[in-house]
């Protein structure tokens, strides 16, 4: 007999439609369809090169997408992610050359501390997480840009030697991208494995119950809103270290793209519902999409348009039948 | 009274899935007459309302108005027809003025041009008002502003203004408990307008659980039991023993509650609730509930059980008072809390809080000890599994596995389901809220027995039964509540039980 795992997407009939086996598969499909058309406009699109090109795009996406998971599989939101990725890549920026290696630790719990002010403005005074999290964007965007001086900076050449290491490449593939899928695995195991993963996903589904049930529902989504927002922060961190500079506008497209990837990964918004797996190819079919616009000669300004209308279709299709609540908690 | 029959139901039922809550409803209303509806809770007689004002459709069974079929698609269809309904909870929105309130929906008649005058609609608000003689009510008032008993008199006016605008003296007009929040005097003011609507030739149905009133208002009533309609009583020459005895009905035998395996309680004392009141609510409660005993809590809707359950669960907060778990002070900021002392609740709205419908049987199972399956700080989903099965087996959960989702079962396995859960929890009181409602027969026996399993090895029941009847079979105890205070305590032993007629008085 199988087992079942927290938000997977077990309940499935014997003898299932071939309609139901595509609805439930679609995030594949939706992905190898992706590759497939940009491999045959341009065949060096799965080239080596190409490739590492896409993972070291996928590298940072990967910890921002997994973290929004856990707040929406709560059934609220982090609007704010985006803007705490460009915070930690300014911060990152322009202190890795004073402080060292320590910065990582330093954007972690950076990370913890703005996740617990959104969860606990959400969970504890009971503001609706729309309203927490759009104000906390205002904040961050704004302190990036006031940190950085209002635009990029660069690290210094002397001091590249700090950041290089994370770009080096590993069995055919960039280190980061590697750290990702260590997170996204460590993401795994916490929905699966762990007490707090699986009071997510029951909060989600039915908040009211979970409560009832004993789950300590105040402390659960704090936690949820920590994690994501220790997810932008890697992010963040993982940018300035690609980019090898501080730029404060990073995330401002970050955040459709990393909703869009848990979005294609079926993840209900609604709540209860949801994968760092499915989540990790979504953001292969984002970062595919965008990266193969680029080689086939799109204006990147195009992307957002494009990620707008992949967003609704892939709501529209995941969401579950009669109930299309989207954010409301 | 006019012998001219308004409305009939022709063998009316309804059915919710496997759930039968009505059946065989053949009820006759004249012109000009007040008829009472009277049962304990969950009888259906709510559920018949519904269906007469078009809130609901009927599974089967026909109605007739005025002689003609009568099948309302909506509420306002039936409005449309000349019935209206005042609704136990009230429909009024809170934001919008009086003069909005009795109009909405129907704006229209007091448009031009897609623009609404307000004063015309404020003039005519008026008047619906005066001829209800609530001439201290103002058009304009906002519905926030008015205290509870005033919401029901303007909705009260909301409906007769609909109906009357249409059925021109032929209305019949459906009151679900109008008066839980009304004062003496309100209520007076009440029967008189009913008085009015029933001598210009109107009819009302009439639903509250105080007889007295019952008796007071109605010219005939019918009583309804688990679904059924009963008995029909004149109210000339009734009084209300005659009503307690007709509600009561059946008495079932011990077989039926297992009670012969009903547990004499010990002496140790494991919970105990000393002068705790709730502002609002409940005041100056106290019991203690033993060790392996099932303690019944009696008492109509809004006497105060459910909030004096809800603050032992650690879901409502005392105003004051103590709690004292084996001998412990004890102060719950959640459910949480409680768990963690050893009291978990069996919640009474099963869809809306206890299932976790979206998950698979085994999460819904565990969420309330993850513990139990985790090795080495991580849970392993097989041992997970394995013990869902292990439940499923031991409790007769029909299922397709362990993985099927909970929305997916009957109401009886869903129950079964959430019981497994406050096993699995380890908790040795656990607080059964409404155990069996919306549960079918097979199932229900398989609750009693399970509760009997459970007290047998030790676990202490707070139980607030569906009906009175399974209150009294399934306790060994029973505390009567009314309006928010004790009113009285009856053992409850297996092969002594008190008499429902005595419990019954207490209650209402």
């Amino acid at each position: 007999m199988q087992n079942t795992k927290t938000g997977d997407f077990r309940n499935v009939p014997e003898g299932e439609s071939w309609r139901s086996f595509l609805y439930r598969n679609i995030y594949i499909f939706s992905a190898v369809l992706v590759v497939s058309v940009f491999y045959i406009i341009n065949p060096s699109f799965l080239s080596l090169y190409s490739i590492q090109n896409i993972t070291r795009e996928m590298a940072p996406l990967l910890p921002m997408a997994c973290g929004i998971g856990f707040v929406l599989y709560t059934g609220c939101i982090d609007l704010s992610i985006g803007a705490v990725a460009s915070a930690a890549c300014v911060i990152t920026g322009l202190n890795v050359a004073d402080v060292g290696h320590w910065i990582i630790p330093m954007m972690l719990a950076f990370g913890v501390l703005i996740g617990i002010v959104n969860g606990s403005l959400v969970s504890r005074i009971k503001l609706p997480s729309f309203i927490v999290t759009l104000c906390a964007q205002s904040v961050y965007r704004a302190a990036a840009i006031v940190l950085s001086g209002g635009g990029s900076q660069n690290i210094a050449l002397k001091q590249r030697y700090l950041v290089n290491w994370m770009s080096a490449i590993v069995f055919g593939l960039p280190l980061m991208f590697w750290i990702s899928l260590g997170i996204v695995l460590a993401c795994l195991i916490i929905e699966r494995n762990t007490k707090l993963g699986k009071s997510i996903f029951a909060i989600g589904a039915n908040e009211k119950a979970a409560r009832l049930a004993g789950v300590d529902t105040v402390r659960t989504k704090t936690m949820a809103f920590m994690l994501c927002a220790v997810g932008a922060a890697i992010g963040g961190v993982m940018y300035a270290y690609k980019l090898k500079s501080s730029v404060p506008a990073i995330g401002d497209d970050k955040f459709m793209m990393a909703i869009s990837s848990v979005a294609l990964g079926g993840t209900l918004f609604s709540g209860g519902r949801g994968s760092a797996l499915r989540t990790l190819v979504g953001v292969i079919t984002v970062i595919s999409i965008s990266s193969g616009m680029n080689m086939a000669g799109v204006d990147p300004l195009w992307n957002n348009v494009v990620f707008g209308i992949v967003l609704i279709v892939a709501v529209a299709i995941n969401s579950e039948k009669g109930i299309r609540d989207l954010i409301i908690k | 009274m006019n012998q001219e029959i308004l409305f009939t139901t022709e063998n009316i039922g309804k059915t919710y899935g496997v759930n039968t809550v009505l059946q065989g409803i053949n009820v006759e209303i004249r012109r000009g007459e007040i008829v009472g509806l009277i049962g304990e809770n969950g009888a259906g007689k709510s559920t018949l309302l519904k269906i007469i004002a078009g809130v609901e459709q009927p599974t089967v069974g026909t109605m007739e108005m005025n002689g003609k079929p009568f099948s309302p698609a909506s509420m306002l269809d039936a409005n449309r027809q000349g019935i209206g309904m005042v609704f136990q909870e009230q429909s009024l929105i809170s934001n919008l003025t009086v003069a909005q309130n009795i109009y909405l929906g129907r704006e229209r008649d007091f448009s031009s041009f897609g623009l609404i005058n307000w004063s015309r609609m404020n003039a005519r608000a008026r008047e619906a008002l005066n001829k209800m003689g609530l001439k201290d009510i103002s058009p304009k008032a906002r519905v926030r502003d008015l205290d509870f008993a005033m919401r029901q008199m303007v909705e009260i006016t909301k409906v007769l203004d609909i109906v009357s605008e249409t059925a021109n003296n032929r209305a019949l007009i459906l009151l679900d408990e109008p008066t839980t929040v009304l004062s003496d005097a309100e209520m007076a003011v009440l029967f008189e307008k009913v008085r009015q609507m029933k001598e210009k030739g109107n009819s009302v149905i009439f639903i509250s659980h105080r007889l007295q009133e019952v008796l007071q208002i109605t010219d005939r009533i019918y009583v309804f039991k688990d679904g059924r309609q009963t008995a029909e009583v004149r109210t000339e020459g009734a009084d209300e023993y005659i009503l307690y005895e007709k509600m009561v009905g059946r008495e079932t035998n011990g077989e039926y509650y297992v009670s012969a395996r009903q547990t004499v309680p010990g002496a140790d004392v494991v919970l105990e609730v000393e002068n705790m009141s709730l502002f609002g609510s409940f005041r100056n409660v106290s019991f203690k509930l033993h060790k392996g005993e099932v303690l019944g809590l009696c008492g109509v809707e809004g006497s105060g059980k459910e909030d004096v359950c809800g603050v032992i669960s650690g879901d409502l907060a005392s105003t004051s008072g103590e709690l004292k778990v084996r001998g412990k002070r004890v102060k719950f900021a959640s459910p949480g809390d409680a768990r963690r002392a050893g009291i978990i609740s069996v919640p009474r709205d099963r869809r809306d809080e206890g299932i976790i419908g979206i998950l698979p049987i085994s999460e819904n199972i565990s969420v309330s000890n993850y513990e139990k399956n985790a090795a080495h700080g991580l849970i392993s989903n097989r041992r997970q599994d394995r013990n869902a099965r292990e439940w499923v087996r031991s409790l007769s959960i029909k299922c397709a596995g362990v993985a099927q989702r909970v929305s997916n079962l009957s109401g009886g396995n869903a129950q079964k389901v959430i019981f497994a859960r406050v096993l699995d929890s380890e908790c040795p009181i656990l607080i059964l809220d409404h155990p069996t409602r919306g549960v079918d027969l097979g199932a229900k026996g398989d609750i009693y027995a399970l509760i009997r399993d459970i007290t047998e090895k030790g676990f202490s029941v707070l139980l607030m039964g569906d009906t009175l009847d399974e209150c009294l079979g399934v306790s060994s105890r029973v505390i009567v509540m009314k309006d928010g205070l004790v009113c009285g305590e009856f053992d409850c032993p297996a092969d002594n039980k008190p008499d429902q007629v005595d419990v019954v008085k207490l209650m209402l």
